[in-house]
């Protein structure tokens, strides 16, 4: 492993984990494609505040693009409250609008220069290590690696100061607010650091990809952990494990590092909803399975207690009646009568009748009630 | 009215051991219902107490955890065109670019089966129902522009045009003004006196003696269900509501033996 | 190029027309499904499903080594499909709301995409293939096959809107009530998402990947705003579209390697932007305007108010004149009470009895008492309120 490959994962890594840590609060506060909309819109920020000062090292490119995300979400909701048209459709109007404006005036002014579109969608992680940092001659490394260990520190540090408010009015705006914190501070405060994360990790991964490192790792984590620090780990965590396995699946097929990292995180995230250990689709049909008799017998049982000594309890509460009644295959209705048999629940009488014990009557009432 | 060769009139809709659960918590638990032809019933419960599920489980809308429904003597699946359906208002996007009268052309959609359109015949149908219901002036009108009084007359009209015997109303009377509840209301009676069975799910306790001859008292499970004098009494209320009822007071309209808790 | 020129050259060049025919009839595919989606609230399924179809091109050449328009379109479609069904399934069986299922769907997709194209490009043996017009779109690349391509299979999708508008209608607005009446409403909803996703492939080669989901989005978006009825929303839409795909061509065309999709989209969005200030009755301005109006009248009937309470103190017979700075006193010091007064005047509900000492006629008695003592007029008032229909679009009355 060469050095230039050590810069370049490690640069991977510091980008998905800076994207991942707002990404959580962007999948639970259901703003997911916000980040779409504000990582296309900055183009324009960049492309503007470019056109001003020539220089795309400048620090004003930074400022003028999380200003234009800021501006977006501003935009969309703005939009929205026209009630003119639904808010789905008012992200949809509002950032294509911005990004094509950015396209076309790089493809028209600046083709020459070295913003170029395909970066704009690619990224170009694998040379940003070529554009160093020196001071007084000194080489410090990747300058986008220390813009980007700039955003992270500054992401952990806004995540840590503002926790509580944040996690307060993700889950009940109306309480935050009866607590004395501005919900729409926090809105744009929090969009404002989205912005800036979104500016910082574009030159490397470009414009889309930069929406599959902020939502994929947090909704996968989501499915691991009903906690949100264990979350807020969680996501960092897949979300490096995503940067380095993709960067040398790229490199075995000498492919996009960035839209290997994408795809990367797409994989961690099917794993998690295919056999996460509670919430996943394999533990879910294993437990449903297992609730079926559960479900059945309950529902047996609830079935006699409201047929006893009812005019019909004699006819109801029959073996052969569950076959028609609650569309029991024979085996099935065998299956979870010997069950609750088994339990001390019921009885069976001559004829096939079943009968509830007083202990079967006693659970029927606890489950019905809730 | 439909009998059955030994003369007794078959029942409207018979539910039998109806349980419905979402994921793995039931909401409504081995319902036992027979809805008799010809009458007004209401379906009284709590919040929560899965009345809007039972109408939906009816029509097949929610899945069904065990049990059958029949309607008029056949599964549902072969009696729905005797089958209407207003469902709750807030369902829809009002919003839709559409307007009144359109809105109430999908009922006869059903009976044209696919492709084929309404034609004059369903509109004059169509304009007959809002008549009906007083909304006529309105047929022109964008739908985002009524009341919510008037939204729910246009649903209601919808089901009229449906030409069915059999009215399932999710809440036609939430949040309607007075003139739209004397509307309804002028309609049900209506559809009785032509021989039609009308279900509501029903939210206002006050109104259920004046409104209805029958009801059904839901609470997860069947609390009690038969004419409104037998059935709507105050301790059937307690069952399905818990114990904290001052606000029945009077409901009933009976006054509570030895003058109240 | 002018205009003259411009027109010049869609007529005699050959090329031009082409190029203007296809884009042209993409914009008013796109356009007229997107109808279906925007109301349905899938704005954003169009920007998953353009995205998702990224990989979908690249497979379909690397599996065949084609870069013809029909097999790259299929694969698109099937890739495209993929995604739908993805974010379906994630929707469904996971505790993922749909706007993070979208997101991951379409960035995750497009990484793949991006993956394989770039595989493609770094092979050895590959002749450039071309593949990255796909992401931002080039009309000048349709050759009249593609148009006829887009032609046929866009007319075979709006002939099946035609035919089964009753269905996607019902469908749209009320789907439950479609199960209630026996329709499949699930497979309706397949062939709907179809056409949606085939009218969003087919515009891939123009517009691109990135910005194809803003044909579909904005002409409905814009078409709304014009009209309260379905159908002309959706010929409206379809009209909007062509003119923008038309345009945007042209203008991409003929402007030297600009690329297509952020042109058309720009003209897509001047159209919504237009559409949203001035269209009749929806429109932002006249929304302003009927603002003004309803302020000024009950700024009016503040100023009526207190004349009729000045009325009611002296106990005359309400013809005693008061002047404007005791009206002006009595709300706090608001601006135009005099400007208010006009406009009682002009309704005859008070009159100037002497400079600047105003009096309420017996007509303006008559006003506030139905305005303001509960129960007077009620009838009157609640059916003025129910037939005006000021409600504002999306809101509850």
């Amino acid at each position: 492993m060469s050095a230039l490959d050590v810069e370049i994962q490690l640069l991977a890594v510091v980008v998905a984990v800076a994207c991942a840590l707002p990404g959580v609060f962007l999948v639970l506060r259901r703003l997911a494609l916000m980040s779409d909309a504000i990582s296309h819109s900055i183009l324009l920020g960049i492309v503007l505040a470019f056109f001003w000062v020539q220089d795309l090292a400048h620090p004003l490119l930074v400022l003028a693009a999380t200003a234009t995300g800021v501006i977006t979400v501003a935009l969309v909701e703005a939009l929205h409250r026209t009630r003119r048209v639904k808010e789905d459709a008012a992200i949809a109007l509002v950032f294509p609008a911005l990004f094509s404006v950015a396209v076309l005036l790089i493809a028209r002014y600046a083709g020459s220069v070295h913003l170029d579109v395909d970066a704009v969608l690619l990224g170009e992680i694998a040379f940003s290590p070529f554009r160093r940092l020196e001071v007084a001659g000194m080489d410090l490394g990747p300058r986008s690696l220390w813009l980007m260990s700039a955003i992270l520190v500054l992401n952990v540090a806004a995540l840590a100061v503002f926790w509580k408010e944040l996690k307060v009015s993700t889950f009940d705006a109306g309480l935050a607010a009866a607590m004395g914190f501005s919900p729409a501070l926090i809105h744009y405060g929090f969009m404002g650091l989205v912005s800036v994360t979104a500016v910082g990790a574009f030159d490397a991964v470009g414009s889309i990809l930069v929406v599959a490192l902020m939502i994929a790792p947090p909704a996968a984590a989501w499915l691991l952990t009903d906690r949100l620090p264990v979350m807020v780990v969680l996501s960092g965590a897949l979300a490096a494990f995503s940067a380095v396995a993709g960067f040398w699946a790229a490199r075995a097929i000498d492919a996009s590092i960035a839209g290997s990292m994408a795809a990367m995180a797409g994989v961690v995230f099917l794993a998690a909803i295919l056999f996460a250990p509670h919430r996943g689709v394999v533990a879910g049909i294993r437990r449903r399975a297992r609730q079926r008799l559960d479900f059945a017998r309950t529902m047996l049982m609830v079935h006699l207690l409201n047929h006893e000594g009812g005019a019909r309890a004699r006819v109801e509460n029959q073996m052969g009646h569950l076959q028609e009644h609650l569309q029991w295959s024979p085996d099935f209705a065998r299956r979870v009568v010997r069950r609750a048999e088994r339990q001390g629940l019921l009885e069976r009488q001559s004829g096939g009748r079943l009968r509830l014990t007083p202990l079967g009557r006693e659970e029927a009432r606890h489950r019905m009630v809730r | 009215m439909i009998r059955r060769e030994s003369g007794a009139p078959v029942p409207a809709i018979e539910v039998n051991d109806l349980t419905v659960a979402y994921g793995e918590q039931p909401v409504l638990w081995d319902i036992d219902l027979t809805i008799r032809q010809g009458v007004l019933t209401a379906i009284v419960g709590p919040n929560g107490a899965g009345k809007t599920t039972l109408i939906k489980a009816i029509l097949e809308l929610v899945p069904r955890a065990a049990g059958r429904v029949e309607v008029l003597g056949r599964p549902y699946r072969d009696a729905r065109g005797e089958v209407a359906y207003v469902p709750q208002r807030g369902s829809v996007d009002w919003d839709f670019p559409t307007s009144v009268l359109d809105v109430v052309l999908m009922g006869t959609y059903g009976r044209l089966g696919w492709i084929r359109r309404p034609g004059r015949r369903e509109r004059r149908e169509a304009m007959q129902a809002l008549e009906k219901v007083g909304m006529e002036a309105f047929a022109d009108r964008q739908i985002s522009q009524l009341s919510g009084g008037q939204q729910q007359r246009v649903f209601l009209a919808r089901a009229l045009v449906q030409e069915a015997r059999i009215h399932l109303m999710d809440e036609p009377f939430q949040g309607v003004d007075a003139r739209t509840e004397k509307a309804i209301v002028e309609v049900l009676r209506e559809l009785r006196a032509r021989g039609d069975t009308v279900v509501c799910v029903h939210h206002a306790l006050q109104t259920v003696r004046e409104y209805f001859d029958e009801v059904a008292l839901l609470n997860v499970r069947m609390i009690a269900a038969g004419p409104v004098d037998e059935a709507f009494t105050e301790p059937n209320l307690r069952l399905a509501y818990g114990g904290r009822v001052p606000f029945l007071q009077g409901v009933t309209g009976f006054e509570a033996p030895g003058g109240g808790p | 190029m002018s205009d003259g020129g411009l027109f010049h050259a869609l007529l005699f060049d050959y090329t031009l027309r082409t190029v203007a025919l296809g884009a042209g009839a993409l914009g008013a595919v796109a356009g007229a499904l997107g109808c279906f989606a925007v109301l349905r609230r899938q704005s954003l399924l169009g920007d998953a499903i353009s995205h998702a179809a990224l990989p979908g091109i690249g497979l379909a050449f690397l599996l065949t080594g084609s870069r013809a328009t029909p097999v790259l379109v299929l694969g698109a479609a099937l890739a495209g499909w993929i995604g739908t069904l993805f974010v379906l399934g994630i929707v469904k069986h996971s505790r993922i709301p749909e706007d993070s299922a979208l997101g991951i769907i379409l960035s995750v997709f497009f990484g793949i995409g991006l993956v394989i194209l770039t595989f493609v490009q770094r092979r050895p043996t590959a002749a450039q293939a071309g593949l990255e017009t796909f992401l931002f779109g080039q009309a000048a690349t349709l050759m009249v096959r593609d148009v006829l391509l887009i032609v046929g299979v866009g007319a075979v999708a709006l002939l099946l809107l035609a035919l089964f508008w009753k269905e996607f209608k019902l469908l749209t607005f009320d789907r439950e009530f479609g199960v209630a009446l026996g329709f499949p409403m699930v497979r309706i909803d397949v062939l709907l998402t179809t056409l949606l996703v085939v009218g969003i492939v087919l515009g891939l080669q123009t517009v691109g990947v990135v910005l194809m989901s803003a044909l579909v989005v904005a002409p409905a978006a814009a078409a709304r705003q014009w009209t309260d009825s379905l159908s002309v929303m959706v010929i409206l839409a379809g009209v909007l579209g062509g003119i923008a795909g038309v345009t945007g061509a042209l203008v991409s065309a003929t402007g030297g390697g600009v690329p297509t999709g952020p042109t058309i989209v720009l003209v897509a969005s001047a159209v919504v932007v237009v559409s949203l200030l001035v269209a009749p009755g929806r429109g932002l301005v006249s929304e302003l305007v009927r603002r003004f109006r309803v302020r000024r009248r009950v700024r009016a009937d503040v100023v009526l108010s207190d004349l009729y309470a000045l009325a009611a103190q002296h106990g005359e017979s309400g013809e005693h004149a008061h002047p404007v700075a005791v009206l002006r006193a009595m709300h706090r010091g608001q601006a135009g009470t005099r400007r208010s007064l006009g406009v009682l005047a002009e309704r005859g509900w008070a009159r100037e009895v002497e400079p600047d000492r105003w009096a309420i006629t017996p007509e303006g008695v008559e006003r506030a008492r139905t305005l303001f003592l509960p129960g007077a007029g009620e009838d009157g008032a609640g059916a003025q309120v129910e037939d005006r229909g000021v409600v504002a679009p999306g809101g509850e009355p």
